[in-house]
């Protein structure tokens, strides 16, 4: 008991001062850290004793604690149960988001549709392909530049061949 | 307005090359909307199979790393995403050639509708 309370001792001084010796621990207690369990040094044991069942309750509630906070931190992949849907229950609940997601989607119409107008400008997912692709052969490049000069020509002999007159009175030939 | 959002999604799936499916669960995979191709693999979509993300991520929050954001998964024929969007998961699915870049960068994008759908399932 002695030995004890002197390590206690020993290692609050050395709490104190800040200086490491043998018996600092290197990594922190994390039990301590998160839970405020009171310490018993020799010197309260006798009037402890005397409410001996309360301490007894308190460090039994302490243990369940540290019990609980264990088991959350630990990632126990064979522990995890995997809770699956009846097939009843699932019909049922995509049968009510239907209903409401029509209604929730209608109701925001004009919020959704000003922030969902698509963009103009489109990426290219393998940039690489576009641009290690082979270039165009010279017969085509002539192909295409005579069918445009063609085309330009023949919207240029456009012309209008006027015949009768624009505007004509309507509806007088009858009287 | 449900029509027009899927003509939306749907015009993301087919501008995206290699993408197949987005789907937006509830937390057990109850799909609320779904936008797929033919080449989707059905299996991939089931409750069970999107469900298992929020026990990976529940798990995930242990490692002291901060809030699981996305869960990337490549396979040899197909590569799954799933975005934590917390009472909802938005899960796309592509082939194995499909830049992931491209499926992360839908985030913003993809926020109205994401908003929207979270005032249904949060609804009691």
């Amino acid at each position: 008991m002695g030995c004890c309370w002197s390590l206690f001792c020993k290692d609050d001084n050395s709490l104190q001062n800040c200086e490491p010796n043998e018996r600092t621990h290197l990594l922190v207690d994390p039990v301590s850290n998160n839970i405020n369990i009171q310490r018993v040094n020799s010197d309260d044991l006798p009037s402890r004793l005397s409410n001996d069942l309360p301490k007894k309750t308190d460090e039994q509630s302490a243990l369940t604690r540290i019990l609980q906070e264990t088991a959350t931190n630990v990632i126990d992949v064979a522990a995890l149960d995997t809770h699956n849907l009846q097939q009843h229950e699932y019909l049922e609940r995509v049968k009510t988001y239907n209903i409401k997601v029509q209604h929730v989607l209608t109701s925001n119409r004009a919020v959704l549709g000003t922030k969902l107008k698509s963009c103009l400008l489109q990426d290219i997912p393998q940039p690489e392909k576009c641009l290690a692709s082979d270039l165009i052969g010279s017969e085509d490049t002539n192909l295409v530049s005579q069918s445009v000069d063609a085309a330009l020509n023949a919207v240029n002999d456009i012309k209008v061949d006027h015949k009768e007159d624009l505007v004509v009175p309507f509806g007088l030939g009858l009287n | 307005m449900v029509d027009e959002i899927k003509k939306t999604l749907q015009d993301i799936v087919t501008n995206i090359d290699g993408l197949y499916c987005i789907t937006f669960t509830d937390r057990d995979g109850v799909p609320l909307l779904k936008v797929n191709t033919e080449k989707a693999p059905e299996h991939v979509l089931k409750p069970s199979f999107i469900s298992t993300f929020c026990i990976a991520i529940d798990q995930g929050s242990k490692l002291g790393l901060g809030k699981t954001n996305n869960l990337i998964c490549t396979y040899n024929q197909y590569q799954v995403v799933q975005m934590n969007k917390l009472p909802l998961i938005v899960t796309f699915v592509a082939n194995q050639k499909c830049n992931i870049g491209q499926i992360l960068a839908l985030e913003s994008q993809l926020d109205p509708i994401v908003s929207s759908l979270t005032l249904i399932v949060s609804e009691p």
